[in-house]
């Protein structure tokens, strides 16, 4: 086996500097090509450490591994750098820029390269993490004509997979340029969750194993750990939001079974800390998201629930 | 003036959408809106000069201003809505239920039913933008934007306009346009003025107010020419926005930042009329410098 890091795209800088972007490929014997990517956004560093967490089992496997696996730990280093989700100077969103542009400006080259780069791939994986604003439990995104994605998906240890309808995953995106891409996502955004990265590299392995490029005896737990996640559609995961502005005090728990009329959490005001509304749960079911920046307007997500799980 | 939607802001009491109304009863003829984009301060500096015309105009039917729709990005400089960085232009055409751009987009499109809508925009801060009209290759839109007699008329293949507060005009069955001028984060004072005078033009040819000075279109084409870097450096210009070129004139120079090296010279490749010039002289590799409306052929 060898592993090696390849540079797919330069972004040359203003000052003539120049910032690579990078993937650690690791090659073994004759088997599936695997993508695992992270950092689109730059306020994902769980997914970097995902994608680092696999490499280092990789790396142990090296002799076992069969079929190339392309890791790519953070694909946007320079909003990165910043902790930032857009791409500095341009402030561009680069997953609203896929498939890119072989002569656009950087944000454009760059997820044209990616695009390139992925092609040819069995099964490309997305790590991404929350919205700096949310806590999620772990999940996996497929979209809803994938079956075999989300065959799939049911292996990598989520608490729920989420098939999603095109039209939700926007434009633009990595993943509506991949129809079959599997997201899988945790945490809270530009935060390391305690567990949830454990959770997401065992998620990952797992699937590794599922596409035959690791052994099963591979696996640094036993394959009976994995989590059985609940299936959901665009209709199963309700948003819950505030009628009040003000402060969203969570009282819910991540995961927790609520029923319908349960307390989610009060909007106070913030000033005099009176209570403006009681945000209750609109269906029974559990815990998908909860709103961790308190600052709310009218209107504002505070929690998703899935409902009936 | 009145405020016709407000929205919780805590902290700072209430966010405000403010809408002036000029003219008799009835329904309303047109409907222009600025700032969108809260550090656009162009296009509410327009509707400001548009208003203190219409104060002495009498208009014969109601014309809607809304001058800064993003008031809270304007006063932090933020072309976004600053509670969530979301861009209130890709919120249309909104939800009443919806988080606060959806809100907010969907009390501009309540605000402004009328048989036209204009949306007033500047360039971003890096680019500075001749004063003009970006319309549709042909229609009722094309007319109007002819009628202010802005420097310049963008004709624009169908499809340009699939998104924002444009494109949910058109979807509601209005006839809608876009005008921009200057550049983000700066008073363009010139630019600003053009902007005004060919909306109240406009108001004029729709028998709304009295006749107003004339104007003249430079150029009204289709055939708009991007010149972009070849490498990153910094790029310093050799022309103005709304300045003549011809065929194979400078318009600006890559340097390196560091030195002064020359990186790279860009030429016109065809005559026109200087429609974006860079302002902020950093630029990325592939990153617009210099816009060109060219004579139509």
């Amino acid at each position: 086996m060898s592993e090696r890091v390849e540079e797919i795209c330069v972004i040359e800088l203003p000052t003539g500097e120049s910032v690579g972007v990078h993937r650690r490929r690791f090659v073994g014997g004759p088997g599936p090509h695997v993508a695992i990517v992270a950092g689109v956004r730059g306020d994902t560093p769980e997914g970097t450490r995902v994608a680092h967490a696999v490499g280092a089992q990789l790396r142990a496997n090296h002799d076992r591994l069969a079929g190339t696996v392309d890791v790519y730990p953070c694909v946007n280093p320079l909003a990165a750098h910043h902790g930032a989700r857009s791409w500095p100077a341009f402030d561009l969103d680069l997953n609203r820029r896929f498939p890119g542009r072989a002569d656009g400006h950087a944000p454009d080259r760059v997820a044209h390269a990616l695009i390139g780069a992925l092609r040819g791939a069995e099964q490309v994986i997305e790590l991404r993490g929350a919205h700096p604003a949310f806590r999620e439990e772990t999940q996996a995104h497929v979209r809803h004509d994938q079956p075999l994605a989300l065959e799939r998906a049911m292996r990598a240890n989520v608490r729920v997979v989420w098939r999603r309808a095109d039209d939700n995953e926007g434009t633009g995106t990595l993943a509506s340029e991949v129809p079959g891409l599997l997201c899988l996502e945790g945490g809270v955004g530009n935060r390391l969750t305690d567990g949830v990265g454990l959770e997401l590299c065992d998620g990952v392995l797992n699937l590794l194993v599922v596409l035959g490029v690791l052994p099963e005896d591979g696996l640094p737990f036993h394959w009976a750990a994995i989590q059985r996640p609940i299936v959901a559609t665009d209709a199963d995961v309700v948003r819950v939001r505030a009628t009040r502005g003000g402060l969203f005090l969570p009282y819910g728990k991540m995961w927790a079974e609520t029923n319908q009329g349960d307390s989610l959490g009060e909007v106070v005001d913030p000033i005099s800390g009176d209570t403006r509304e009681i945000v209750v749960a609109p269906v029974a079911g559990r815990v998908l998201a909860l709103r961790e920046q308190p600052v709310v307007y009218p209107g504002s997500l505070v929690a998703r629930i899935v409902a009936g799980a | 003036m009145s405020v016709i939607f407000r929205l919780e802001a805590p902290y700072r009491g209430e966010y405000n959408l403010h809408r002036l109304t000029f003219g008799g009863s009835g329904a309303a003829a047109v409907a222009i809106v600025a700032g969108l984009h809260g550090n656009e301060v162009n296009g509410i500096q327009s509707l400001n000069l548009v208003a203190q015309m219409l104060r002495v105009m009498r208009p014969k039917r109601p014309v809607h201003l809304l001058p800064c729709v993003n008031t809270i990005g304007a006063e932090e400089a933020r072309k976004r809505w600053p509670f969530d960085d979301r861009d209130i232009n890709e919120a249309f055409p909104g939800d009443h239920e919806g988080a606060a751009v959806e809100r907010i987009a969907a009390a501009v499109m309540d605000a402004t039913e009328a048989d036209l809508c204009i949306d007033v925009h500047s360039g971003s801060t890096a680019i500075r933008e001749h004063p003009h009209a970006r319309v549709p290759l042909s229609g009722p839109e094309l007319e109007h934007a002819r009628a202010m007699r802005l420097p310049v008329v963008w004709r624009r293949a169908g499809g340009r306009y699939e998104g924002g507060l444009v494109g949910a005009w058109r979807g509601a069955g209005r006839e809608a346009l876009q005008v921009r001028g200057g550049r983000g984060l700066a008073l363009d004072m010139d630019d600003a003025t053009t902007l005004a005078r060919g909306l109240v033009r406009l108001l004029a040819h729709l028998g709304i107010i009295g006749p107003q000075e004339p104007g003249v279109t430079v150029v009204d084409t289709e055939r708009v020419q991007d010149y972009r870097s070849m490498s990153g450096g910094f790029f310093v210009p050799e022309v103005h926005t709304g300045e003549r070129v011809v065929a194979g004139k400078l318009l600006g120079m890559v340097r390196s930042p560091l030195g002064g090296d020359p990186i790279e010279d860009i030429r016109a490749a065809r005559a026109g009329v200087v429609l974006a010039a860079r302002v902020y002289p950093m630029v990325h590799a592939q990153e617009l410098v210099v816009r060109v409306a060219e004579d139509p052929s």
